[in-house]
This record gives C-alpha cells, sequence and structure tokens, in this order.
C-alpha cells in the first residue's frame, strides 16, 4: 500500500497522473492542497461537483470518473469517486481498531483537511447510553453502530438524516448491503463494513475438529475446559445454542431462552476462561487454546502470533456452521454533530474504492463495495487470507442478521447468569 | 482545655457554627443528593426504551427489588465481597511487614526515600500499570519460558484469567493506600512504650503482640475501609487480568444501565449494593467491637500470666546485668530486620515491575502492548514508521520533527524562570523569597497556558490526535476538579474539626456516603442530571468554558472534595485549638483569624489533600466516561482501548503523563519539606490521620 510520505497512490497510467497533477493545480490554484484529489482525470468527464457547506467553509471539490482508456483503470471508471474537501475537527465513536491509522490520521488531513479524533466503545449499548445520556451534545459527528440497533436510535434522536447529495459514492455500495430492514431508504445508515462469527483454535491442543457450533461448545466444556473464550456480549454467548440447534438466534420464544439459559448455565458456563470480543491479542499471549471471534480479529490473530514468535500454522479458523451471524456496521451521523459536513465528507471518501479496500486490508472486514472481489485483484493482489473476509454465496446463505427485539432483556439476563457461574 | 474556658470563644463567633460547610452543602446536594434522588426514584420505575431516559415513571412499584433478590445477584454479590475480604486480608499482610519496617527499622532519610517508592508507582496510570501485568504472567511469554527452563513450573503459567490473576491485580492497586495508614498508626507509637515493655521483661514477641499491634489498631482499621471500600465498587480492575473470574457487582450493574438499558433494575442494584457495603461495614465494626470486649475480659488472666512471666524474666535479667555491664541501645540488625528489609524490597520490586515493563513495552516492534516482539523500536514515539509482518502501518504517538520547537519553547519559559529570580535577586542586592519559590512554577504553568491557548503546537506534535487530546484532557479536568475539591474540602474539613454539632454528623453521614457508593451509580445519576438541568452544562459557559469540562470537574471533585474534607478535619484535629483562640483573644476578627492562623496550619494538609485528588482525579474512569462526550481523558480512552487490542503507544502516553505528574509531584514534595513536615508528617496528612 501507500507510503504516510507519500498518502495518494495515483489509479492511473503515469502519463495521466502528469496530467491531472497539471490540471489539478491549475483548478485549485497552486494550493499544496493538490494531494486531495485522489482518481485520474480524464477528458470531457471530468466535472467539480461544487458542495456547498452548511458553515460556509471553504470547499473544494474535485471529482472524477475515468473514462477508460489505456491502463487497466475500467473498473474504477464504474465507480463514483467523489472527495468534498472539509476542514476542522472531526470526532468518530467506534469500535475499537477500525480504521486504518493511515486514513484516520495523516490522510484524512490531507485529503480532506479535517483532523480526526476518535474515541471507541466496546458495545453498541455503550455507544446508545453515551449518546443518549449527553442527549445530542455528545460532541461526536460520526458514530458506528450495528444495523439493527439503528431503529431504536433512530426513534430516540440520536441520528440525524444524511445529506444525499453529499454522499454520491454511495452508489459504489453493492445494492445486497444497502435498504436493509432497519435503514430500508438509507436515510441515516450506510454499510461500513460486514463480517460474521465463527472459531478459532489450536489444533495441537483440541484434537477433534470443529466443524459445529455444537462441536465448538463441546470442545469448550472437554479439551478446552477452562482455556476458551467467549465473545462478550449476551446475543453472541447465546448465539452458539441457538445456532447449533436450529433455532434463529432473533427467536424470542420464551421456552427456546430457557432452554438456552439451562445449557449454558448448566453445561458450559464453568469451563469459560474469559469473554473477549477481541481475542486476537491475548491468543497471542497463549491465553486461550480456543476463541469464539469475529473473523476479522480471527485474521488478526494468525499475524499476532507469527509475530510473538509462535506457529500460525498450528490454528483453525472455522466459520459458524450450521449457522451463524452476520453483522453489519453502519456509518451514521450523531444528532447535534458539530461538523455535519465534515462528517459527510468523510463517510463519502470512505465509499471510494481505493479508500474503503485500503481500510480493509487493515481490520480485514468486507467493505461492502460493488464487485469486491475484482476491486481486490486490482488494487489489492496482495491480499492474504482472503477467505477469511469474504464468503461463499453458500456460506452467506447460513448467516442469520441479529434483531434488537423482546428478547433482548432476557438474552442480558442470561448473559449475566453465565458470567455469575463462569466466575465461579 | 476545660469547657468553661470554651464558652466565651465559642460565643465570640459570629454567624452560623456551620457557615464555612454551606458550600459543600449545597454542592452535595445539587451534585450527589438530587441526581442519586432521582435514581432511587427510577428503582421503582419501568423500564421504556424508546425513551432518550429509558424509564417509565407513572406508575411505581418495587418489582424491580424483588427482581434483584435473584440468586444472580447475591452470587455475584458474595463473590465480590468474597475477593475484596482475601484482597484486604492479603494487602494487611503483606503491608504490614513493610509499614513496621518503616515504622521502626530504618533511618529518617531511609524513610522518606522508601516511602517515596511505596507511593511514586501509585502515580502512573492505574490502568496501564494492571494490563502490564500480563506481560509476566502471559503462558507464550518470557517469564514463562524462564520459569519452564529453570524446571520451576512443568507447563505454561495459566495465571491470566484465574482467581490469582484477579488477587494480584487488587492487591496491587490497593496495597499503597494499606501500607501508609498503617504506617502512620505505627509511626505515632511512643518509642517509650515499646521500650517499657522491653525493659518490663517482655519478650520481642509479646512487646509485639500486646503493646504495637493495639496501638497501630486504629492505622490497620483506616487501611482496611480505604481498601475495602472502592474493592467492592471497582470492577475495571479484576476484568482486566481476571477475565470472567473478574466479574464482580459492579460490572453486574453496569450491564444492567448500559447492556439491558434497565435502569430502574440497575438502580434498585446500586441502591442494594451500597446498602450491603454498609451491612458488611457494620459486621465488620461488630466484629471489632466484640474482639475489644474479648480481650479486656481475658485482660485479668493473660496479665496475671504475663506478670508470672516477666517477674521471671526480669529476675534473669537481673542477674545478667549483674554479670554484665549494660550496654549502650542500638539498632540491632539481626535476622528480623534482614527479613523485613527483604520483604520490603521484594514489595517495591512487585510494585515496580509493571512500570519498568511498561517502559521496555513501548518500544516494542508490534503493534500488541503485551506481546513483546523481541525487538525494540521507536516507532510508537514518533521514530521512522513501520510495518507490521503483516503489512499494516505502525504508527507512533508524536510526531518527532515537531518536538524540537515545543522543546525550545519550554526550555525558554522555564530557563526564565530560573533566571529571573537570580537577576532580580542581584539587582535589589538581596533574595526574594517569594519569587525564588515561584517563579518556576508559574513559568511553568504560563508556558502551559500560553500553549492551551494557542493549540497549533499540541495538535501538531501529536500524530494521534485522541490520544493526545485525551492527555490534555485529562491534565485540564484534573486540575480544576482539583480546585474545587481543595476550596469546598478546605472550608468544610475546617468547620468540622473546629465547629462540630448535629450538624457535623449529617456531613459526615454525607461524605461516608459519597465514599462508598458505587461509582456506576454517581456516573449514571451525574449524566443524567447534568442533562436535566442544562445551562452551563450543555452548552459553553460564556462561550469558552467547554460544558464537558465543566461536568468532568464537577462530577470528579465529588469524591476529591470528600477525600480533602477528611484529610483537613483531621490536620485540625491533631492541632489544639488554642492558638486560634489566643487570636480571638487577641481580638482578630474570625475573617483574620481564619487566614493567617487556621490557614497556614492546614496548608500542608491542602496540598497532601490536593495532591492525592490530583491522582484520583488522573485516574478517575467510571464517572468520567459517562458524563464526557469526544473530549475524553486518558482512561476514558484507555478503558476502551483495553476491550479491543492496546497498541504500545498507550504506553507511551501513559509514560508522559507519568512524568509530567512526577515533576508537579517533585515540586510540591519540595514546597512540602519547606514547610518543615517530615516524611512521616507528609505521609500522615496524604492519609488523613
Amino acid at each position: 500500500m501507500t507510503t504516510p510520505n507519500e498518502p495518494m497512490r495515483m489509479l492511473a497510467p503515469s502519463s495521466f497522473r502528469q496530467a491531472l497533477s497539471r490540471r489539478a493545480l491549475f483548478q485549485i490554484g497552486g494550493a499544496a492542497a493538490g494531494l486531495a484529489i485522489i482518481g485520474a482525470a480524464c477528458g470531457s468527464d471530468d466535472k467539480s461537483t461544487d458542495t456547498t457547506a452548511a458553515g460556509g467553509t471553504d470547499t473544494t471539490a474535485a471529482s472524477n470518473t475515468t473514462a477508460g482508456g489505456g491502463g487497466g483503470s475500467d473498473l474504477l471508471s464504474q465507480y463514483s469517486n467523489v472527495i468534498n474537501k472539509s476542514s476542522g475537527n472531526l470526532a468518530m465513536f467506534t469500535w475499537g481498531d477500525y480504521n486504518d491509522p493511515d486514513i484516520i490520521g495523516a490522510l484524512a488531513e490531507s485529503t480532506l483537511g479535517v483532523t480526526m479524533k476518535v474515541d471507541y466503545y466496546p458495545s453498541n449499548e455503550d455507544l446508545i447510553t453515551k449518546l443518549s445520556s449527553s442527549g445530542g451534545a455528545s460532541g461526536f459527528d460520526i458514530v458506528v453502530p450495528t444495523g439493527p440497533y439503528i431503529p431504536q436510535m433512530v426513534e430516540k434522536g440520536l441520528l440525524q438524516k444524511f445529506n444525499k447529495d453529499l454522499l454520491p459514492n454511495m452508489s459504489n455500495v453493492d445494492p445486497f448491503y444497502m435498504a436493509r430492514d432497519w435503514d430500508p431508504g438509507n436515510d441515516y445508515s450506510v454499510c461500513k463494513n460486514w463480517g460474521s462469527t465463527g472459531w478459532f483454535y489450536d489444533k495441537t491442543k483440541i484434537t477433534k475438529p470443529i466443524t459445529t457450533w455444537q462441536e465448538f461448545m463441546d470442545a469448550c466444556a472437554g479439551e478446552a475446559s477452562g482455556r476458551c473464550s467467549w465473545l462478550d456480549a449476551g446475543p453472541n454467548v447465546c448465539g452458539p445454542y441457538f445456532w447449533a440447534n436450529g433455532i434463529n438466534w432473533t427467536t424470542e420464544k420464551a421456552e427456546d431462552l430457557d432452554a438456552c439459559e439451562e445449557y449454558l448455565v448448566g453445561t458450559i458456563a464453568q469451563h469459560i476462561k474469559a469473554f473477549d470480543s477481541y481475542p486476537s491479542s491475548a491468543l497471542a499471549e497463549g491465553a486461550y487454546d480456543l476463541s469464539m471471534a469475529w473473523n476479522g480479529d480471527a485474521r488478526q490473530a494468525y499475524f499476532r502470533i507469527a509475530d510473538a514468535g509462535g506457529n500460525p500454522d498450528n490454528w483453525v479458523w472455522g466459520l459458524g456452521a450450521p449457522a451463524t451471524e452476520i453483522w453489519m456496521d453502519t456509518y451514521c451521523i450523531a444528532a447535534g454533530a458539530p461538523n455535519v459536513e465534515g462528517a459527510h465528507a468523510w463517510i463519502n471518501w470512505l465509499l471510494t474504492p481505493e479508500i474503503s479496500i485500503k481500510d480493509l486490508n487493515y481490520h480485514g472486514y468486507h467493505s461492502g463495495m460493488k464487485q469486491i472481489d475484482k476491486l481486490i485483484a486490482e488494487l489489492l493482489p496482495e491480499l492474504v487470507r482472503a477467505d477469511m473476509i469474504f464468503f461463499t454465496d453458500d456460506q452467506v446463505k447460513t448467516m442469520q442478521t441479529g434483531a434488537v427485539n423482546s428478547a433482548q432483556d432476557r438474552l442480558i439476563e442470561i448473559f449475566d447468569k453465565v458470567k455469575a457461574k463462569a466466575a465461579g | 482545655m476545660t469547657a468553661a474556658a470554651q464558652a466565651p470563644t465559642k460565643r465570640g463567633r459570629r454567624g452560623p457554627k456551620w457557615g464555612l460547610a454551606v458550600p459543600s452543602f449545597l454542592w452535595y446536594a445539587m451534585f450527589f443528593i438530587a441526581p442519586i434522588a432521582v435514581i432511587v426514584v427510577y428503582s421503582f420505575g419501568a423500564k421504556d426504551s424508546s425513551k432518550l431516559v429509558p424509564v417509565d415513571l407513572s406508575s411505581l412499584s418495587f418489582d424491580n427489588y424483588g427482581n434483584v433478590f435473584s440468586e444472580t445477584f447475591f452470587k455475584v454479590f458474595k463473590g465480590t465481597l468474597q475477593i475484596a475480604v482475601t484482597a484486604t486480608a492479603l494487602c494487611l499482610l503483606v503491608g504490614f511487614p513493610v509499614s513496621y519496617f518503616l515504622a521502626f527499622k530504618v533511618s529518617e532519610r531511609w524513610r522518606a526515600i522508601l516511602l517515596g517508592l511505596v507511593i511514586v508507582p501509585s502515580f502512573a496510570s492505574f490502568l496501564m500499570r494492571t494490563v502490564a501485568w500480563r506481560i509476566p504472567l502471559s503462558a507464550n511469554g518470557e517469564f514463562s519460558q524462564w520459569l519452564q527452563d529453570i524446571g520451576l513450573v512443568g507447563a505454561p503459567l495459566n495465571i491470566l484469567g484465574t482467581r490469582t490473576a484477579v488477587f494480584l491485580a487488587i492487591v496491587y492497586n490497593y496495597i499503597g493506600f494499606m501500607v501508609l495508614p498503617m504506617f502512620v498508626a505505627l509511626d505515632r507509637i511512643d518509642s517509650s512504650l515499646r521500650e517499657a515493655s522491653k525493659d518490663l521483661g517482655g519478650t520481642r514477641l509479646s512487646t509485639f503482640a500486646s503493646v504495637t499491634v493495639p496501638l497501630a489498631g486504629p492505622g490497620v482499621v483506616a487501611g482496611v475501609l480505604l481498601t475495602f471500600i472502592p474493592m467492592c465498587g471497582d470492577y475495571i480492575t479484576a476484568t482486566v487480568l481476571g477475565g470472567a473470574d473478574g466479574f464482580m457487582v459492579g460490572s453486574l450493574i453496569d450491564s444492567q444501565f448500559r447492556g439491558s438499558q434497565n435502569w430502574p433494575q440497575g438502580s434498585a442494584m446500586a441502591v442494594l449494593m451500597i446498602g450491603m457495603v454498609l451491612l458488611s461495614l457494620v459486621v465488620f465494626a461488630g466484629i471489632i467491637w466484640l474482639a475489644r470486649k474479648a480481650l479486656v475480659l481475658a485482660r485479668p488472666l493473660v496479665d496475671s500470666w504475663r506478670q508470672n512471666r516477666a517477674e521471671a524474666l526480669v529476675a534473669h535479667r537481673e542477674h545478667r546485668a549483674q554479670s554484665k555491664p549494660v550496654q549502650p541501645k542500638v539498632r540491632k540488625r539481626d535476622g528480623v530486620h534482614w527479613a523485613l528489609a527483604v520483604w520490603t524490597t521484594l514489595v517495591l520490586i512487585f510494585l515496580f515491575v509493571p512500570i519498568l515493563l511498561m517502559v521496555r513495552h513501548s518500544f516494542n516492534n508490534a503493534p500488541s502492548f503485551p506481546v513483546w516482539s523481541g525487538s525494540y523500536s521507536t516507532v510508537w514515539y514518533g521514530g521512522e514508521p513501520g510495518r507490521t509482518q503483516s503489512g499494516q502501518p505502525m504508527t507512533g504517538l508524536f510526531e518527532f520533527g515537531e518536538i524540537g520547537p515545543m522543546l525550545l519553547w519550554f526550555a525558554g519559559i522555564i530557563a526564565i524562570g530560573i533566571v529571573l529570580p537570580r537577576l532580580v535577586a542581584a539587582v535589589r542586592g538581596k533574595r526574594s523569597r517569594l519569587l525564588s519559590k515561584w517563579s518556576f512554577p508559574v513559568a511553568f504553568v504560563v508556558a502551559i497556558i500560553v500553549n492551551g491557548v494557542t493549540t497549533d503546537w499540541y495538535q501538531s506534535i501529536f500524530m494521534n490526535a485522541g490520544v493526545g487530546d485525551s492527555i490534555r484532557g485529562s491534565f485540564i479536568a484534573a486540575f480544576g476538579a482539583t480546585v474545587m475539591a481543595v476550596v469546598l474540602g478546605g472550608l468544610c474539613g475546617v468547620a468540622l474539626a473546629r465547629h462540630p454539632g448535629t450538624w457535623s454528623k449529617v456531613m459526615m453521614a454525607l461524605l461516608f456516603l459519597i465514599l462508598v457508593t458505587p461509582e456506576i451509580m454517581d456516573a449514571i445519576a451525574l449524566a443524567g442530571w447534568f442533562k436535566r438541568i442544562g445551562g452551563p452544562f450543555e452548552s459553553d459557559f460564556l462561550g469558552f468554558v467547554p460544558f464537558e469540562m465543566l461536568r468532568l470537574w464537577v462530577g470528579q471533585s465529588l469524591y476529591a472534595s470528600a477525600v480533602v474534607t477528611l484529610i483537613v478535619r483531621a490536620r485540625l484535629a491533631g492541632i489544639d485549638e488554642s492558638l486560634e483562640e489566643a487570636a480571638g483573644d487577641l481580638g482578630a476578627p474570625p475573617r483574620r483569624a481564619f487566614r493567617q492562623i487556621t490557614l497556614p496550619l492546614i496548608s500542608s494538609a491542602l496540598v497532601a489533600g490536593g495532591l492525592l485528588s490530583f491522582t484520583l482525579c488522573l485516574d478517575n474512569t467510571i464517572i468520567s466516561t459517562q458524563i464526557s462526550g469526544a473530549s475524553s481523558t486518558f482512561p476514558v480512552a484507555l478503558v476502551s482501548a483495553t476491550k479491543s487490542e492496546i497498541k504500545p503507544f498507550w504506553a507511551v502516553g501513559a509514560l508522559l503523563l507519568f512524568a509530567v505528574t512526577l515533576a508537579m509531584l517533585a515540586f510540591l514534595a519540595n514546597v512540602l519539606r519547606k514547610s518543615g513536615d517530615s516524611s512521616s508528617q507528609i505521609a500522615a496528612t496524604l492519609t488523613g490521620s
């Protein structure tokens, strides 16, 4: 990928690059902000989209679509590549380690002209509590809730509607990841990344291969007793039981929930060592033999284990089966955001193919871009362990979207009981 | 002093006796009682997640309490209590020899040094220190490998995520609060009592058992309270190392408020928890009372036995003394002395290990703080940007190129602070004490403020703007909260010590309640409360006081001001009132007597209290997390980072905070020393005994 000293990589042959630089510099009056222009300008397709800032901030818009023409950017020409300049500070409240530090650091400054300030939350509930306890004065511009939590947040007035004129790059997102139940019009949210859940284990310690959630739970109560970690959230802890037993994890039936409680508290809880939503680093420390993990974090675990001098080949990743979850985190703009225009500029920028793929390379989660396999082939052929990021259609069919429904309190109650039991 | 002598001066005072405590009363009524009362009301409501404050108060009931009286709650509460009691006992066992050694076995000079060493580690971010324990405890770590190599253990260490790790984390974080008050109590024991016991024939052991331990009693009680109560409410320390085994009742309450948004249930749990903590304190007091009774009852028996033994021993000694001339008393360096010295050294190593590891791992050439890569790199400080094995960028905390101008700027200001007084002295021909004492700190503060106003340098030296801002936020928040705490606590402490009455019992109860209320309850209560009252807590006051900072100041000042109040009160209680009375008798109006007599008397207590509250505020996590928005403090940012991977630049940030705090500390210690306090007195004021 790009180096920090040379933050922009042009997606055009070098002849175009030179033309662009001259042109771009001309356009914006020779300012050093020429760096802000990404992509290649070409012929008559070159157009400038002037987006007026809410507060009259100096906005430079440069939008380019490449119209083919010798050099292999055919693919990228099919994407919208608008980048709006902005200014000032931009506060984002998101999940831990969820953006390439280059993008939120030097690149955001040089490309968008904003200084990013990022805070992290460990759960959607934390996000909601914090936003509601400050009632629209949280100071955050961008938040990243998981899909099913959006209706609740809209109802509480914690989010504000997008100005879609400022988000032309939304057209780059695969329609499959748009118009989801929680926000059919994508008025408040757009896909940031999505992923799934599975297991990650040391095959030298766990001799019986794990292929289903039942085998995962059996291993946890067996060979990995006292050495296994589960995700740190109520629905995720109950999920494996439901999936193993052919129940959708959004079930609201009392008997399902009761059975889940009985099984988890009675059979599993005492064997759990930790509730850890990001086990990759602890796996490298040798803390667990078996972890329930999100695909991107499990992918990180391979790298961390290698960094720590361990042997990644001893470790096995498996996607949850027979069913598992699909979660989708979305970019939203918080109600009362101090820098609305900057928030739009940021989200729009992250929806450009190159930045989206650069970010993906960092955390290892599918970004929902259309034709993403082709994008990867073009922009990031060196990507390793891609099978942990992109799933086959058959795999995707087994993934169930979560829900925030009447079972939520009960799931937390079960989770608390499991935790109480696990603490012995 | 007799009551008759006291009466006239009392009558001479104007205004209500508790006048000085009015600000504190108002403060606590506004920011503690009222918000907590709202929460208590919530505990009778029902959950309604469609509302911003997810509580429906249309029909009140006791249902939540019925739900809370469940097996889960009591199980978790029992676990928490077990952990807190065991950890308190461990702190006592580990800490007592250290306090004993410091009080009786070392010279005044060494005592100051050792006390300093005990206190210093607590000025580094508690969260980062706790995380640093993951390094030696990890199964694949070098320590585990070394233990296996020398054959001490057969398999990789399996400590992380167990009760052992929970105890280690808690004892590590709280042992200082145990050692200091015990040291103060032991230090106050008149050595002649111990000598008398020995002269009367007491052996070493019997002197220890019947003189030293009973006299250390108050210190032990203070230490137990200072460790046990916060342990019950703390749930962050335990989970960082203890995994599932570190599930505390605080987490359970937190999961109600944040996990299921069930504020009514969470409120009921918090109310119940306060009740249970108070109950266990009552039990604790009962045990002490019973023990005393038992001692009194058993005394005649024990005494007669002792007397017989003593007489025999005295006879023996006299016999020996006749044959040998009495040696002049010298401090013996025998086995006990060395054993205590070794133990104290071990405890000090225990306290410093995580800090040293923190330093090393801030140079880790890999993106995970606890997992050592085997090679050093300056990338996290802002050196040459690196790449991980998987090709990910590693970005440091600072932008090195920008540090130069900033250092020059600071060096210049500090140089002026040092040179100016000398210059003035040279011109005037005599040294100005005031100038030489204050010019440096004033220059320092001016440098910070000027820099703070022109924030460009600040933004540019930090590559990671979020961490940089959080460090600055920490200092500004802690500084403001400390000022509030010192003013409120100072006034209230004086009132409590000098004008006690019925009101003081109410105030003491209130202070006690503030100290035992679980932080998560304060946090939720305050967050809702600030929103309710709005005004400067919702938009910047007069356009320049950031409302988030105001929230942090108020939120952090609650606990801190209670601590300062108790310290000031304890300090004054130990000083004769006659000085102030003399001033009154000589016709000084109360205000003048306060300014000229009382204030100097409590100045060291104010400094010590300010110091303590500054560190408490710097480490404040739970309240700050809930009430502050984007401009969070260092621990707020760090606690969310601990939920995912901890990058080594957090250690760099923690070390920066630590260095600046130590610099301030060194300056204050200097002031304290100049004001004539010995190290023991400093420790005494610090612990409020």
